[in-house]
């Protein structure tokens, strides 16, 4: 029997891209169902998926991407669904991929598996600061988990229901390097898969300025709460 | 302390715990949070009411002058309270951000499942 696959697309104001990922996703992934978190878009986003006649999960105001993404790990928990792939609304990743990551975690004994930017080619091109942040939280994950994860902060993974219950119960920022900590601390195997990613041509990042400063300490706070975490866990037992 | 800044200091506390009072009866202030200033600005009067707690505190905190560690235990004070604010906020924000996401999942599970809808509408009225 089949896995039952969920992708999660947390959407905010992405009316210029939306149509096109959805109509691609159909195409390129056509068994796996699909759902888009309208995490209080202002622009026709919405109205776009509701004529599409696409699962739309119609936040009443604007949340978080984390929290966004989180819905829909609900949602595919509450529908029991096998796996979930989370995947970008701004056109960066490419729907051929998420067939490949399914594949990836079926075939392997992996928990979680990440589309990766910088594992294999690392043509992805990112701003100086950003990329910097990326290498230090590469090589902090080597440090603390003992694997070095290449791309902390990608937004397109997909993962099995065991894992995704552990994400939604833990402390949630925006499933990067603090899940992947949690859930590697409890034994759940990670595995990156290169794949190609884009360029934002519309729209807006969801990193400010102000994130610079901000995303890395409560990165780095959540990491620790989630060794915290472990630790409590592992005295209870 | 003179009689006159004793004088000045009790009545400021009277004030102020008047205008706690009259915001827990305009429902805009909760009993518990009224509860909390209300024994800070009562603890401010006392100490500074009575001579022999104002002598003996610099010599408990190791301060050199009352003033200084009057202004040790306000620091203190406003420190623990933020933080508690800030725990107030973030319980009030969590609840809020899982009312936000369980209002979106019934209302997508209602549409994909109309019995749904019906138990949740007679469950309603």
């Amino acid at each position: 029997m089949s896995a039952s696959v969920l992708i999660i697309i947390p959407a905010y104001n992405e009316e210029k891209t939306i149509t096109s990922i959805l109509t691609r996703l159909r195409q390129e992934a056509p068994d796996y169902d699909r759902v888009v978190v309208n995490d209080g878009s202002k622009d026709a986003t919405g109205k776009i998926v509701t004529d599409l006649g696409e699962k739309q999960l119609s936040l009443p105001c604007n949340i978080g991407y984390g929290h966004a993404l989180q819905t829909g790990l609900k949602y595919g928990l509450v529908q029991s669904y096998d796996i979930v792939v989370s995947m970008d609304a701004d056109g960066q990743h490419q729907p051929e991929d998420v067939p490949r990551l399914v594949k990836a975690l079926q075939e392997s004994d992996a928990d979680l598996v990440i589309g990766s930017r910088f594992c294999d080619t690392g043509s992805y091109n990112t701003p100086i600061n950003r990329r910097l942040g990326q290498i230090f939280f590469s090589y902090l994950t080597q440090l603390l988990v003992g694997q070095r994860i290449y791309d902390t902060s990608s937004g397109f993974k997909a993962l099995k229901s065991q894992a995704c219950k552990v994400i939604i119960n833990g402390n949630f920022m925006d499933f990067h390097l603090e899940s992947i900590v949690q859930l590697s601390l409890r034994k759940y195997k990670i595995i990156e898969v290169p794949v190609v990613v884009h360029e934002r041509k519309f729209g807006y990042s969801m990193h400010s300025i102000a994130s610079v400063f901000h995303y890395p300490i409560k990165t780095i706070l959540l990491t620790v709460v989630a060794f915290m975490d472990a630790f409590v866990i592992r005295r209870s037992r | 302390m003179s009689l006159q800044g004793i004088l000045f200091i009790d009545l400021l506390g009277l004030g102020f715990m008047i205008w706690l009072l009259n915001l827990v009866r305009t429902k805009k202030l909760y009993i518990s949070y009224a509860a909390i200033w209300f024994l800070a600005v009562l603890g401010m009067m006392i100490l500074i009411s009575v001579p022999a707690f104002l002598n003996g505190l610099p010599q408990l905190v190791g301060a050199t002058y009352p003033a200084s560690a009057i202004s040790l235990l306000a620091f203190i004070f406003i420190f623990v309270i933020l933080i508690f604010f800030s725990v107030q906020l973030s319980i009030i924000s969590t609840r809020q951000t899982e009312l936000i996401q369980a209002m979106a999942i019934k209302g997508l599970l209602e549409q994909e499942d109309p019995a749904n809808q019906k138990i949740s509408h007679s469950a309603n009225q």
